[in-house]
């Protein structure tokens, strides 16, 4: 078998695994959370939430983004701890490290999952926040949302906050497979996020903090400035962040010992 | 005889500052069921996995079909089916997805699950979910997904523990047909001697990291494998000579007595023939307490404590 074809097998069956649990269907529907939230908002209350005269898109967009700049690590944190502690529980890293697939292989299949599994969530973020947009048309005709709007825009946005967070999913899932553990990388994580809400109040070097790098990133975005791309330096750091911890996650799984 | 399946050399193996495995070696002729036998503790569990590759071992040299497991390890590991201690179960799927899963991994046909489904007996409840499982039914799924790849050789680590009689029954007589009529060559670990003895035709037993024995079971159970004589005489220095003399080493010896391993039985009457002739007064013989069918016996009194 070549390394494609190998790495083709573990993936289909690492996604195999997540038939009927919990994963599948958290990927599935926390992305529809913060929408069905807006859609109540928007139907009962949406022309407080979007003044006249405004880009009912745009408030759509500042409206979905804040909130899921804040939930979107805990996603983060519960996927990683998912993931592996799928296999801890089955009692099963003996049993997919004794198999012909190379443990690079096996290593990278599961890791590419798991950034499957964000990057799908939050494209149906996007999704589901327009068609929230699309709902208030029949809901409650008359904010603007029959307006046409430039919908690459919504998801260009989510990919970004998908790059941005690789640098601390690699960390949380470096953890996680590390320690069989629920608590400790519950702990980091939430750690982590706080920890930069609070050096975010002032100090200079947050901007190197690997659980803000999206906020930062994305943050700067305002309806006259809407160029997602303009400022990519958090989008390098958290690149950085994820090749270097995903490599370590991957060597120490080459030669760690596998109970 | 052809060349072993598998083939350990020296292994030494650490938990930090702890020895698990001293300088063992193992060797697996082909086409037999090699019952590896010790305590508890003994460093079995440790043994298996350095041989699938979950452990490294210190030192020391594998080869499986005569290939080195350090260069070769994924075309070995595609040859070998393995169960390993509690079965590795995602309890949330049934039957037949737990084997999807591993198939998926080792890119085999569909077809296969019906057919180890079939072997391990397991087919009527193939759609249940392993949550409803009972122990033996989750070993026999554990033993049908090692089967999946239709490897040579099967690793089996304590098959049999936690099973009920009857459940013991089955996995013995389904090791048996495995061996007989699917040609596998079956590496099995257990702790309890009768289980070995039923069906093993090789054996090789493990204690505090080290091999005591290894060969095959009628050699271990014929008592020909004394390994030290004792005699108690009058006269050693004149019977020394004579007895170094024969060709053997002298491993202990005063003044009334001489202490040297032997090799079977006929050197004891051998040796005492000559000491008589030569006329020195033999007042007892006697062999070692610690031959290789006593370690065994000890080792039971131990495992059945």
């Amino acid at each position: 078998m070549n390394l494609a074809t190998q790495i083709t097998h573990g993936i289909s069956a690492e996604i195999y695994k997540y038939k009927r649990t919990f994963t599948f269907w958290l990927i599935v529907i926390a992305p529809a959370f913060i929408p069905i939230i807006n859609f109540l908002i928007l139907w009962r209350r949406g022309s407080d939430i979007i003044p006249e005269g405004r880009n009912a898109w745009e408030g759509l967009m500042s409206l979905s983004l804040n909130p899921a700049n804040f939930l979107f690590p805990f996603f983060i944190i519960m996927i990683a701890l998912l993931v592996n502690n799928i296999e801890y529980n089955a009692n099963t890293w003996k049993l997919i490290y004794s198999q012909t697939l190379s443990r690079f292989t096996v290593y990278t299949s599961k890791m590419k999952v798991f950034v499957l599994m964000l990057f799908i969530s939050l494209m149906l973020f996007a999704t589901f926040t327009i068609l929230v947009g699309f709902s208030m048309r029949f809901a409650n005709p008359g904010l603007g949302f029959e307006e046409s709007f430039d919908f690459s825009l919504i998801y260009a946005l989510y990919l970004k906050t998908f790059l941005c967070t690789l640098g601390m999913a690699s960390i949380q899932f470096w953890i996680s497979q590390h320690w069989k553990n629920l608590i400790l990388p519950l702990g980091v994580g939430i750690g982590g996020v706080i920890s930069f809400l609070i050096v975010s109040q002032g100090w200079k070097y947050a901007i190197y903090h690997p659980y803000g790098y999206h906020i930062l990133g994305t943050g700067g975005l305002t309806p006259e400035n809407p160029s997602i791309w303009a400022n990519m330096d958090h989008v390098y750091y958290s690149l950085g962040v994820a090749l270097a911890m995903f490599t370590l996650a991957g060597i120490e799984q080459t030669r760690k010992r596998i109970i | 005889m052809s060349q072993p399946i598998i083939q350990a050399k020296n292994l030494d193996f650490y938990f930090k500052d702890f020895k698990a495995l001293d300088q063992v070696n193992i060797n697996v002729p082909q086409g037999s069921i090699y019952g590896f036998l010790g305590p508890n503790g003994a460093g079995k569990t440790t043994t298996i996995r350095i041989l699938l590759d979950l452990f490294r071992a210190s030192t020391g040299e594998i080869s499986v079909f005569g290939k080195s497991l350090k260069t070769d390890r994924d075309e070995i590991l595609g040859r070998v089916g393995a169960l390993i201690e509690n079965p590795s179960i995602y309890k949330h799927l049934s039957g037949r997805q737990n084997l999807e899963v591993v198939r998926r991994m080792a890119g085999v046909g569909k077809r296969r699950i019906d057919d180890v489904l079939e072997i391990v007996r397991l087919k009527d409840n193939a759609d249940k979910k392993v949550k409803n499982y009972s122990l033996g039914m989750c070993q026999r799924l554990g033993l049908a997904s090692a089967l999946l790849t239709d490897p040579d050789l099967l690793i089996l680590d304590e098959p049999t523990n936690g099973l009920d009689p009857s459940g013991i029954i089955e996995m013995r007589e389904l090791i048996k047909t495995l061996n007989k009529d699917h040609d596998k060559t079956i590496f099995l670990s257990s702790h309890l001697l009768s289980e070995i003895e039923k069906v093993a035709t090789d054996v090789a037993i493990i204690d505090q990291g080290k091999i005591l024995y290894e060969g095959k079971l009628e050699g271990l159970k014929s008592g020909n494998d004394i390994q030290e004589l004792r005699i108690e005489l009058n006269d050693s220095t004149k019977a020394l000579a004579l007895i170094q003399g024969m060709n053997f080493t002298i491993s202990d010896s005063n003044t009334h007595y001489i202490e040297l391993p032997i090799e079977s039985r006929e050197d004891i009457a051998r040796i005492n023939k000559a000491l008589v002739e030569e006329g020195i007064d033999i007042y007892q013989l006697k062999t070692s307490s610690e031959n290789l069918e006593s370690v065994f016996l000890n080792l039971t009194n131990r495992l059945d404590q």
